[in-house]
């Protein structure tokens, strides 16, 4: 706890120190966009998440007392670079202006932006390859994410619970509820566009990318912002307004679940573990433990 | 502490390729990280100091301010010509009036020199403001390309900034001589007709394919009265 606390400060502060000298530098004499000098950090982030994935080591979720870990040191690491480093991007690009939307910036307040959007995109690049070279390397976890055929019928079910029906027909969820495994099928696509498009955004500043090519890829990152803005709201409401996600939310600190809310929120996931075979729960009829 | 979750990385094992699914990955990133890096430096060190020579323009826009009535009509022509709009913010050419200066120097015309080191070109850093080598070489602006930064906007020596910002498409342009007019049905460009110049009724805008005297506004800003005329009269300088 106290070695990932301390990574994690450290993190933050090298975070922040990064957006204050974005900001700095751009007010400075002889003003400089760090996607002029520093777009090869763009090219390096990518790497460096892959190579950082497979010198790590994951932990499997295990019950622990009364608590279970959800989340080990490495999904932390993916979760925050990826989110934070969304939550900067989409402040900043929108602040830059995007379609009709003026650009709410001028002159050396559009340069300080692009400079903190640089950074932005260097954490995260790192988070969201780091993500996916551990994806990768372990498919179970990647598995976990993906709807099954029933996830619209499913969904309907959970919050059909929520508003008051007492008996529903679907298993119990698992370590991911099924509407998020749906909203993570548009996280995925956005952040693919996202990430195509912005590094043909960044070539711009170094190669003499033809102009239709630049036609297409600008509008089509910012189609690929909303949806990451929709999917970035609905997270965050869910994750840390909503006072249903705030174990979730702690636990995205800690790495711990309570163990009552695990099998409350996650019946499936917590015999799955229990079970030590990871397959699915299959379907029945059943009362929610919470109701 | 639980167990490790990689357990299955000996199962992962490739015997056509000989690497485990967490050697490739650590592979990968460590090559792609060595390549990034090392370009980056022997590029860095290898890289000539390099001159860039920029063609001049073709052609170039003249004015007569003392010609000039101040009706705004070039104004209007290059925002039609260019977007379909009779937009005054949107002209590539501005026309500034002083109420409180006398003539001669009440107005101001303010139209791009296609300068021979332009600074606009310069700064930009994707390059979209750029020399148009199929047309003149004539210094213009791709708003395909543009980001946005208004680098070019500031980095104009001229006041007003003949690198304008179009407030509703949220991007740089400049004149380009009419090389990209799709409002207007006639050949623009270095050998073609310029909207303002076709539009004065004064006469007060001309083009020509001498590169102007390179000295403040003299070379731009020009007697096109008369020749020989006026000025041998001494009414008026030859130039300003």
């Amino acid at each position: 706890m106290g070695r990932r606390l301390l990574i994690g400060v450290i993190a933050a502060v090298a975070f922040v120190l990064g957006m204050v000298y974005a900001w700095r530098i751009a007010f400075a004499d002889g003003t400089e966009l760090l996607f002029d000098s520093g777009w090869w950090l763009v090219l390096l982030a990518p790497f460096l998440g892959v190579l950082a994935a497979g010198l790590t080591r994951r932990t499997a979720p295990v019950i622990e007392g009364d608590r279970v870990l959800r989340h080990d040191g490495p999904a932390m690491l993916e979760h925050w670079t990826h989110g934070i480093g969304t939550l900067v991007l989409l402040v900043t690009g929108i602040a830059l202006g995007a379609f009709f939307i003026p650009s709410l910036l001028s002159q050396q307040q559009v340069w300080a932006a692009m400079n903190v959007h640089f950074i932005a995109v260097v954490v995260f690049l790192f988070g969201t390859f780091y993500y996916g070279a551990n994806a990768f390397l372990s498919r179970k976890r990647f598995r976990e994410h993906l709807p099954t055929k029933n996830a619209f019928k499913f969904t309907v079910e959970h919050y059909g619970h929520l508003l008051g029906n007492k008996k529903y027909d679907m298993p119990p969820e698992e370590k991911y509820f099924e509407s998020e495994k749906i909203a993570y099928l548009l996280a995925l696509g956005s952040t693919a566009l996202v990430i195509v498009t912005g590094l043909l955004k960044v070539a711009a500043h170094v190669f003499d990318v033809p102009v239709w090519i630049m036609g297409v890829a600008t509008p089509t990152h910012d189609v690929a912002m909303v949806a990451m803005g929709l999917f970035f709201v609905a997270h965050v409401l869910f994750g840390a307004i909503l006072p249903m996600g705030w174990p979730m939310l702690r636990s995205m600190f800690t790495g711990y679940l309570p163990l009552d809310n695990a099998k409350s929120e996650h019946a499936g996931w917590v015999e799955q573990i229990e079970s030590d075979d990871g397959e699915p729960i299959p379907i029945r009829t059943m009362e929610h433990p919470a109701a | 502490m639980a167990e490790n979750d990689d357990r299955n990385d000996e199962a992962d094992y490739s015997p056509q390729s000989g690497l485990s699914r967490r050697q490739f990955v650590t592979g990968l990133g460590g090559i792609g990280l060595g390549a990034v890096l090392g370009g980056v430096i022997t590029g860095g060190l290898a890289q000539p100091a390099s001159a860039i020579a920029i063609p001049a323009s073709q052609g170039y826009l003249l004015v007569d301010t003392k010609k000039c009535s101040g009706c705004d009509s070039c104004m209007l022509a290059c925002s039609l010509t260019h977007h379909g709009k009779a937009s005054l913010s949107l002209s590539r050419i501005q026309v500034a009036q002083n109420v409180f200066t006398p003539y001669p120097n009440d107005i101001t015309i303010s139209q791009c020199r296609q300068c021979p080191f332009p600074a606009c070109v310069e700064v930009c850093p994707t390059g979209a403001s750029h020399v148009d080598a199929a047309n003149g070489n004539v210094r213009t602006v791709d708003v395909g390309k543009c980001i946005g930064c208004e680098r070019c906007v500031n980095a104009c020596p001229f006041t007003s900034s003949r690198a304008d910002w179009n407030f509703e498409d949220k991007h740089a342009e400049k004149c380009d001589l009419c090389a990209d007019t799709p409002f207007w049905n006639e050949k623009g460009g270095v050998g073609g007709k310029q909207a303002c110049v076709a539009v004065c009724p004064m006469h007060a805008v001309t083009f020509t394919q001498e590169v102007p005297v390179q000295a403040g506004d003299v070379g731009y800003n020009v007697n096109l009265r008369s020749k020989d005329g006026w000025a041998k009269l001494g009414a008026w300088a030859k130039t300003t």
